[in-house]
């Protein structure tokens, strides 16, 4: 009775524990292959970098050493103003850093690279659009960045340009961040999104880029600086350093970025 | 010598997790005074955020009473192969992370989901649209009404419905007259915790229905959006959600339908040896 009992106890764990073994090792079995992506050109560790989210593919292919946090410039902005542990924050325009700058928040920021503005639809083209000026048609599905984003003032920049802010009707959200914007472009469920050119080439076969004219072009510049409040300074330098030099700057131009402008 | 010390880590531990819960909620209203609070609420992002946020939920909420309550009843009255996992399936949303449920929402109902063919066919697209919040609102919050009103329909004494039944009521009369009246406080506490659930719920619709003001920008997405914009209006909304939150809780506890009254008689007299006063 008294062992009958335990064995039957003992049968009752062997599902849980099992279940609870395999989910452990889909954890680890995740982890690790995680862990065996982060090839070794990691040359300065031990800082946080604070990057937006267009940078998410390039800046761990210029350095793995440090860790990074992506997201909308504006995001990180607010975070750092509330006192996140960043050592370095590159922005995808001027106006954050600068502003950061002028309130004692970062060191003086330095422009590392450009971008361009382009339009994207899912490759299936569901609303059939050919040009920007498509956006005006009726019942468009247009995704764009929240107005505080980066990306978000650029696109309203370039559809006052050309006179298009009544295509803003048919925006049917405002994303967090350019990245966000793309992923509902290539899942198809949006009918266009305003990104950044590199950020379409993340996604191949999945979008269609189409080109903003030039004379409706942003001025897509980026910056980048040290955190006031970060311990690693010359780390966060040295990051800055790297990613300014000739390699880091090769690495920017492979993945379509813009060389800085000569002075 | 030791007992002191275990009585010092006690009240230490409980000291500490007690600040840790509330600390956060007293920094929200310390941040902002309450005027400038109030000023904010009639901020037009917070009143579209407001009216969206009432409007989704309680429709989401309808769904899951008239769905989740035959389910319910269903699950708790009847014994059938599979019953247990059924319920363990009805329960999965609770655990799963918010993101996930938005993905797969938007890979099921999405224009090139499961299903996007099918309703494209009748004519309805529903990512971005506030169908959409209302289906994530639904899908995160029914298994906390279902869970509960599984538990009280089963604390039903079956007798009374025997009763009921031999005194020549049939199953429906018996149902709305005996089942249901019986089952009041449990399906009230669990709807309460669904509403309270899907008034709050972020990832899913963030995935699944974007975000546009006067559209999908419900509360919690409206705070998102607003932190980088005007950290005020964020203080504001949490404020708002705060109260909206304690009121529920409240009124809970009064009603006493809240399932987890910590009874001060069972407290003292099942861990009476523990106390060091």
């Amino acid at each position: 009775m008294h062992i009958a009992r335990s064995r039957n106890n003992a049968r009752r764990l062997i599902l849980p524990v099992a279940l609870a073994a395999l989910a452990v090792s889909l954890l680890t079995a995740a982890a690790a292959s995680a862990g065996a992506n982060e090839h070794a050109s990691g040359r300065v560790s031990g800082i946080t970098v604070y990057a937006a989210a267009s940078l998410t593919d390039v800046f761990p292919q210029i350095d793995s050493g440090p860790k990074y946090s992506f997201g909308a410039s504006s995001t990180l902005a607010a975070q750092i103003t509330l006192g996140a542990p960043a050592d370095v924050f590159a922005s995808a325009n001027t106006t954050l850093p600068d502003q950061l700058h002028a309130k004692g928040l970062v060191q003086k920021p330095v422009v590392f690279t450009r971008n361009r503005l382009v339009l994207v639809v899912p490759t299936s083209n569901p609303a059939s659009i050919h040009s920007l000026y498509d956006l005006t048609k009726p019942g468009i599905k247009l995704v764009i960045a929240a107005a505080a984003v980066p990306v978000g003032t650029y696109t309203l920049q370039v559809l006052k340009q050309m006179g298009l802010t009544s295509v803003l009707s048919n925006v049917v959200s405002r994303e967090s961040d350019v990245r966000s914007v793309l992923s509902k472009v290539a899942l198809g469920e949006a009918d266009a999104g305003f990104v950044y050119s590199t950020d379409a080439r993340t996604v191949p076969g999945k979008v269609t880029v189409l080109k903003v004219p030039a004379w409706a072009q942003p001025k897509v510049t980026y910056e980048m600086a040290v955190v006031s409040s970060s311990s690693h300074k010359t780390a966060a330098q040295q990051y800055i350093n790297e990613v300014m030099s000739k390699a880091g700057q090769k690495k920017m131009l492979a993945a379509g970025f813009l060389a800085i402008p000569k002075k | 010598m030791r007992r002191a010390l275990l009585a010092l880590a006690y009240f230490l531990a409980s000291g500490v997790a007690l600040a840790f819960l509330v600390l956060p909620i007293v920094a929200i209203f310390v941040h902002v005074s309450p005027g400038r609070l109030i000023d904010q609420l009639s901020n037009p992002v917070v009143r579209d955020a407001l009216v969206v946020s009432l409007k989704t939920t309680l429709i989401a909420q309808v769904l899951v009473l008239g769905f989740g309550t035959p389910t319910a009843y269903l699950l708790a009255s009847r014994r059938f192969p599979g019953r247990s996992l059924c319920v363990t399936l009805v329960e999965l949303p609770l655990v799963l992370p918010p993101a996930v449920a938005g993905i797969g929402l938007l890979v099921a109902f999405g224009r090139f989901g499961l299903l996007g063919g099918a309703l494209r066919s009748v004519g309805i697209t529903l990512p971005f649209t506030q169908a959409a919040v209302t289906i994530a609102v639904a899908f995160v919050s029914s298994p906390l009404y279902v869970r509960q009103a599984i538990a009280a329909f089963e604390a039903v004494d079956p007798n009374l419905v025997a009763a009921s039944r031999t005194l020549g009521a049939g199953p429906a009369r018996t149902f709305f007259r005996v089942v249901l009246p019986l089952a009041r406080g449990g399906l009230g506490a669990g709807e309460a915790l669904a509403f309270a659930r899907g008034l709050g719920e972020f990832g899913a619709t963030i995935m699944f229905a974007g975000s546009l003001q006067g559209v999908t920008q419900t509360l919690p997405l409206a705070i998102y959006a607003q932190f980088e914009v005007n950290l005020d209006v964020t203080l504001a909304i949490s404020a708002l959600l705060v109260l909206i939150s304690l009121a529920l809780l409240i009124s809970l506890k009064l009603a006493s339908l809240w399932p987890w009254q910590p009874s001060e008689q069972t407290s003292r007299s099942r861990f009476g040896s523990l106390s060091w006063s």
